[in-house]
């Protein structure tokens, strides 16, 4: 059982929430193998395959603009029957549907394998921004947010939510090897539609501070607390700590004389 | 107003002057960019000298302070750190390092070393209130410190928002509540109102600016890159400083990212035998820019990519209501704001963005400059050199002072980078 588990489930529930909202939801099933995968997909997909840029003029679409709305995050598991291997829900338009448009744009990446563990999670993190590797699709290089274009050409051999679902499919499980399930959940209806994820999204980003720290710990290097291992008597910061929480008591006073007034 | 307070923006503007004069007959592209940013500048002191001449209101404060609200309230502003680091444009600049030293000692950062010593030589207007900043690093509560000492200063009314460590809710709302604060003591010292719809007037085409600087970011990636060195640091300069907030800095951004765009079709890259792509991790000094970054790129092909200050997430405030507008400022003066949000916060901030422009821009090596006044950052190297390791990409560590070539001398500096790009095979 790992962390994340319980939000792979409140990923279906919300993915059912939505067609009971009357959202278009589809779903695609994709092939396991890579090779199966990048077979027939009409770009290219694996190191550089792309130049990396899409210009303004040769959009096609735009996923993820903040005014649009964005959310992205990827939950992993090491019980892989919680995945549906090559399952790619779409809710909302596809690609090919809406040329010119600036759509919202959800996406939650769920992997699974049995080896994967806290120590694959920032690896897995990371390999969700896929710099070159698909052609015709630029995530753009702003931290915090999934904004990506789409290009002209890319859509013009037909390029849709299922090839950008086999693709980053491909991706993902060359990159590590321990994933043996990968599912993912598109979601183009609505801004108000990405206010569940989210949510979700806030919860895992927690998690997943937590798991950083602590891999960092493991290393012998901690990032957040003090390194005295919580003996104040020898710690030389213990002047500035104590000074801290006078600082502290004082503005709750005034925070809470503050309150009265106004009340 | 004696005239020794306006020396430096006098001496200054002038040398600006004459670089408006070069750039506008140069053919180039960038540096008729340059050009308008320099006429910028030099209204801008103007107007800051007219003020000090005239006893009319202005402040000092930092660049992080949310400056969107120093332009929505029409109040004139200089940054304490700006003389010191267009200095280098000024003959005078190694004999005021050295002459700080003296004052301070040589271990505060170099730029606030000589920002403390204008101070202290009565060599800047003393302004009407004061902005402070308590983050990212120790030195700039020094500087607050003498100025509350200095006999000229020490009864300019001082504010400074209080910083959170973290970015949760909790955090951004108490900033949110800080940045009001400040509104109301700018009102009381000024005497100047924020206007409400002049905020978000403001804001929105701030929020243009930003939304382009992204974009020319994305034109960076291109392989070769479009532009060299300084380009990042002027975009952040546009968006948080002079022209923030102001159509002509959405003008120049156009411009830019029309430049960058026309290149990047073109595969066209500043240098044309593009051989090292860089990511500079720290700030683009314009000393550096006369030499070491030149000489890179000649020498080497080596292209400084992204740097520090080129390198911000883009957060579109929401203008819908004053609360939406002081918590999107919060955000984005916090954690969005290069050098203050790495420094500011937790040492992830720094890994995080090589992970992203490692991929994102095809780096080849990460530079980390050490420059002797980021400490706070120099506490990360081994994370950092960890997480290099990790990308399979070099990082090399200098040990600096990015204003103060006596700390390490440029031939050093120049040699320890061609030692690197031929232990690592770049180039």
């Amino acid at each position: 059982m790992s962390i994340f588990d319980a939000y792979v489930t409140k990923l279906a529930e919300y993915a059912e929430g939505m067609r009971g909202r009357g959202r278009q939801v589809r779903e695609i099933d994709c092939p396991a193998a890579v090779s199966k995968l990048v077979e027939g997909l009409p770009v290219r997909v694996g190191p550089q395959a792309s130049s990396g840029i899409i210009l303004r003029g040769d959009t096609f679409v735009e996923l993820g603009n903040p005014e649009a709305g964005s959310c992205a995050f990827i939950l992993w598991t090491n019980s892989p029957s919680l995945i549906r291997d090559g399952k790619v829900t779409l809710i909302g338009p596809d690609i090919q549907e809406s040329p010119g448009a600036s759509l919202p744009f959800g996406q939650v990446l769920m992997v699974g394998g049995a080896g994967l563990s806290e120590a694959e999670h920032e690896v897995l993190d990371h390999s969700q921004y896929i710099s070159d590797q698909i052609e015709g699709y630029m995530i753009r290089s702003t931290s915090q947010l999934m904004w990506s274009r789409v290009s002209k050409d890319a859509a013009e051999k037909g390029f849709c939510f299922e090839t950008l679902g086999r693709a980053l499919m491909a991706v993902f499980k060359s990159e590590v090897p321990k994933i043996e399930a990968v599912e993912i959940v598109f979601v183009t209806s609505g801004k108000e539609d990405l206010q569940p994820l989210d949510s979700i999204a806030a919860q895992v980003r927690k998690i997943a501070k937590d798991i950083v720290t602590e891999n960092w710990k493991a290393r012998g290097i901690d990032l957040l607390e003090c390194t005295f291992g919580w003996d104040c008597s020898s710690c030389p910061d213990q002047p500035v700590c104590d000074e801290i929480k006078d600082l502290i008591t004082v503005r709750k006073k005034q925070a809470s004389k503050i309150e009265k007034a106004k009340s | 107003m004696s005239e020794r307070r306006l020396q430096k923006l006098i001496g200054e503007r002038d040398v600006l002057d004459v670089m408006v004069k070069a750039f506008t007959q140069s053919p180039t592209a960038d540096d008729k960019l340059s050009a308008g940013l320099a006429e910028v500048e030099i209204e801008h002191h103007n107007e800051i000298i007219r003020c000090a001449e005239e006893g009319k209101p202005f402040i000092f404060s930092y660049f992080a302070c949310a400056p969107e609200i120093y332009a929505a309230m029409d109040l004139p502003w200089y940054s304490f750190l700006s003389l010191p680091f267009t200095g280098a444009l000024l003959p005078t600049l190694k004999d005021d390092i050295d002459a700080s030293k003296r004052l301070f000692g040589n271990d505060l950062c170099t730029i606030l070393r000589v920002s403390g010593y204008y101070i202290e030589e009565d060599l800047v207007p003393v302004p009407t209130a004061m902005i402070g900043l308590l983050h990212p690093c120790d030195g700039t509560t020094v500087l607050h410190q003498l100025i509350a000492s200095n006999e000229n200063w020490c009864n300019v009314p001082i504010f400074a928002c209080d910083p959170p460590y973290w970015e949760d809710e909790r955090s951004m709302n108490y900033y949110a509540g800080e940045l009001k604060r400040m509104v109301s003591f700018l009102e009381e010292h000024t005497g100047r109102k924020l206007d409400m719809g002049r905020f978000r007037e403001v804001i929105e085409e701030s929020n243009k600016q930003y939304e382009l600087w992204i974009e020319y970011n994305d034109l960076r990636r291109a392989v070769p890159c479009p532009h060299g060195y300084g380009l990042g640091l002027q975009a952040s300069g546009v968006a948080q400083s002079n022209l923030v907030g102001d159509p002509r800095g959405t003008a120049w951004f156009r411009d830019l990212v029309a430049d960058a765009e026309k290149l990047v079709r073109e595969k066209r890259g500043k240098v044309p035998n593009e051989r090292i792509r860089l990511f500079w991790f720290d700030v683009v000094s314009l000393d550096l820019s006369f030499d070491l970054f030149p000489w890179l790129e000649e020498e080497w092909g080596a292209v400084v990519v992204m740097d520090m200050f080129g390198y911000a997430p883009y957060t579109m405030i929401d203008t819908s209501s004053e609360e939406s507008m002081f918590q999107g400022l919060a955000k984005r003066a916090l954690c969005d704001m290069p050098m203050i949000r790495q420094a500011r916060g937790v040492a992830d901030n720094f890994l995080s963005d090589i992970v992203r422009v490692v991929k994102d821009y095809k780096i080849d090596c990460v530079v980390w400059p050490g420059h002797m006044g980021h400490k706070d950052g120099s506490a990360n190297i081994g994370m950092m050199r960890e997480t290099c390791r990790e990308l399979g990409v070099p990082f090399l560590h200098i040990g600096m002072d990015l204003f103060d070539k006596s700390y390490t001398t440029i031939d050093e500096i120049k040699d320890k980078f061609s030692q690197f790009f031929t232990a690592m095979g770049l180039g």
